[in-house]
């Protein structure tokens, strides 16, 4: 559950329509028209992106009126079935995956679960991935590729490029030549499945 | 004899912070504090040319003599160069030295090359317009000719097959010939590279996108994280433009020279035992305070805020040893922030607490722009003035930071409060006093009695396990 109490707005006079907070925006709130960036306020979650990159300076963040609270309800599904997604994505439903936002594996398991098919569209209804706007896109889209969701970037977009590595695909060729050098590949992949395999602490509720 | 406080760095104009006509007063000048110059805990320190008399030309004289000793020949003069800056190195000592070895590198560069197209391109942590600020307050936009930029994880990227697949750097990071990796060794977030590849850290890091970024703090493990930053600098694509490394190589105290090489690796292994020796026995020092009140008050966000050199967050982890590579977790890593359970408490038995050493923290002046909440939840934190407060709720990164903290007035009835509630008179104040630490008094005089032994454990025990650990030889 996130708070949003923020908005972008956007001065016509100074934007030169770059598109670069139409890239860059992690739920698709912006969209240039007719040369001028457009906000829709409905979806913007406040995480400043546009704000911090606009290279004209011509958005600048105001406070709502009236704050918005975004989150998906994992009461509302099948608990076992989440956490079954968190576990085939290697997280354990109660790990963070967005330390900004401070929401859960389960909570993103949740809305792919209830039907979001894109990382844009599980940061619109999560708010994750709209704090510092870049730690979380790889959990994200783990939790969306072991759902059997293979979602393309936004066209034109910067928004994120792919999934990488994770820590069980490292190659065993790549670990043997590193070892001696201070990288502990085994050891973390040991450590990581101890987390995934951990005791819940907060049950279903919030 | 107690001696004065070291007058800290003011507060800076940023919008990542409060405006400084806030910031009244500094908690060195509150009664009770002293400072104790780092030479005096650890004597075997080795002489810094930076803060000295000759100021910052002692670096510019110090980044000529090492970068006689790098080849260019690689640059030709119809070629591009792009000098690759960080936000971490405008932090030290006031920004002026690590500016400075910026413009000496454009200068040798042009002078030995003949090439003029010398641009900076600077990388970011998680502020994303924070080096455009520096760019302006160090006059480098003029210095370079226009042609200096900063550059943000969420800017267009460019695809970098590596070793472990595809990862992603930042587009602008690489749009030149070649690249001149210009950092410093300041140890700063041992809790997240544990000393392991320190100067190769920024290719996966200041200098990659978001999903580089992602894949250190959430798919790799803690102490596998740092082999991004490697599987990019390995690189066909990154090795193909490299051309040399220049840095400010740092202690606790300050600047000790500049080190430049065309082998980053070898570099890499002189500054690791420099990290180790130098910041290894301040941290351990640190590991012996038993009980204090952490006062954070220097212009950059709440974990890296520093005293000699350690930075908030590696002193909320100082209850273990951050070098040890047999701990797999430290106290505070955003992988152990990850396992903290619904129920407030570690997913697993074997995470350490918080430095319960911290009895509580006094937020006189920290800026936004990381996500902090963690710190808030675990630590009581006082902070500072309603301004501040409300800079916090309005920034994405932190808006339950005062969920957790309560505020005060002013820096008095701050600390005050701490005093009171705590029972501690140890005052450790990270507000980055240069060559020595604002402590109070009692603190003083438990650092000092503690430090020699500490110099003695590290030398003969923990050093060589860590350089082991990293495959370093002495």
């Amino acid at each position: 559950m996130k708070v949003v109490n923020l908005l972008a707005v956007v001065d016509p006079e100074q934007c030169r329509g770059c598109r670069t907070c139409e890239r860059i925006c992690p739920v698709l709130a912006v969209r240039v028209e007719s040369k001028k960036a457009v906000v829709d306020p409905a979806r913007c979650r406040g995480c400043n992106n546009c704000e911090q990159r606009c290279p004209d300076h011509a958005i600048t963040m105001v406070e709502r009126e009236e704050p918005l609270w975004v989150g998906v309800d994992w009461n509302e599904g099948d608990y076992a079935a989440i956490a079954e997604l968190c576990l085939k994505a290697r997280l354990n439903p109660e790990q963070l995956v967005c330390y900004c936002t401070a929401t859960r594996a389960e909570e993103v398991a949740a809305a792919v679960l209830q039907g979001a098919r894109s990382p844009e569209e599980v940061s619109l209804r999560t708010g994750a991935r709209t704090g510092c706007k870049v730690e979380c896109i790889q959990p994200v889209l783990r939790l969306l590729e072991a759902a059997g969701v293979r979602p393309q970037p936004p066209k034109d977009g910067w928004q994120w490029y792919g999934r990488t590595v994770t820590a069980w695909e490292i190659p065993a060729a790549v670990k043997a030549k590193y070892e001696s050098r201070g990288f502990y590949f085994d050891e973390d992949i040991k450590l990581l499945d101890r987390v995934v395999n951990a005791s819940l602490q907060g049950r279903r509720e919030g | 004899m107690m001696r004065a406080p070291i007058p800290p760095l003011p507060p800076r104009v940023s919008q990542y912070g409060i405006d400084p006509a806030y910031v009244k007063t500094r908690v060195s000048e509150l009664p009770g504090m002293t400072s104790v110059p780092l030479t005096e805990l650890f004597p075997d320190l080795p002489p810094v040319i930076f803060p000295g008399e000759e100021g910052v030309a002692a670096i510019r004289k110090a980044a000529r003599e090492a970068l006689a000793r790098v080849d260019m020949a690689m640059i030709k003069p119809e070629h591009s160069v792009n000098i690759l800056a960080s936000h971490h190195g405008f932090t030290l000592l006031g920004g002026e030295p690590y500016a400075e070895m910026l413009k000496t590198l454009k200068d040798v560069i042009e002078e030995r090359t003949g090439c003029r197209n010398v641009r900076l391109r600077a990388g970011v942590g998680l502020r994303f317009r924070e080096t455009e600020e520096y760019i302006k307050r160090y006059g480098l936009d003029e210095y370079f000719g226009g042609k200096a930029a900063g550059v943000a994880p969420v800017d267009q990227g460019i695809a970098i097959e590596t070793e472990i697949g595809t990862l992603y750097g930042i587009r602008k990071v690489y749009d030149a010939d070649w690249i001149v990796h210009a950092h410093n060794s300041d140890v700063r977030e041992v809790h997240f590279h544990r000393q392991v590849d320190r100067a190769v850290k920024p290719f996966g890091m200041s200098y990659a996108r978001i999903e580089t970024r992602s894949t250190y703090h959430q798919n790799l493990g803690p102490r596998a994280a740092n082999f991004t930053a490697r599987a990019i600098f390995d690189s066909p694509f990154v090795q193909g433009k490299f051309a040399f490394a220049s840095f400010l190589t740092v202690a606790p105290h300050g600047i000790i020279g500049v080190d430049a090489d065309n082998d980053l690796y070898a570099l890499n292994e002189r500054v690791t035992l420099t990290g180790c020796r130098y910041y290894g026995k301040m941290m351990t020092l640190f590991g012996e305070i038993d009980e204090c009140i952490a006062a954070l008050d220097f212009p950059c966000p709440v974990v890296y805020v520093f005293a000699a050199g350690v930075i908030y967050a590696n002193f909320a982890g100082a209850n273990t040893d951050l070098y040890d590579l047999d701990l797999p977790l430290p106290a505070y890593t955003w992988y152990t922030e990850a396992f903290y359970g619904k129920g407030g408490r570690p997913l697993l038995d074997e995470i350490p607490p918080l430095n319960p050493a911290i009895r509580m923290c006094v937020h006189n002046y920290a800026w936004v722009g990381y996500p902090s909440a963690f710190f808030s939840e675990h630590i009581p934190t006082v902070v500072v003035g309603r301004e501040q407060a409300d800079l916090f709720n309005r920034d994405p990164q932190n808006l339950t930071y005062m969920k957790h903290a309560v505020t005060a007035e002013s820096t008095t009835a701050a600390m005050d409060f701490a005093y009171r509630v705590t029972g501690t008179r140890k005052v450790l104040v990270f507000d980055g006093a240069m060559g020595g630490i604002n402590v109070s008094e009692p603190l003083a005089e438990l650092l000092l009695q503690k430090a020699p032994a500490v110099s003695e454990r590290v030398e003969d025990r923990l050093l060589p396990k860590w350089l082991r650990q990293r495959g370093i030889r002495l």
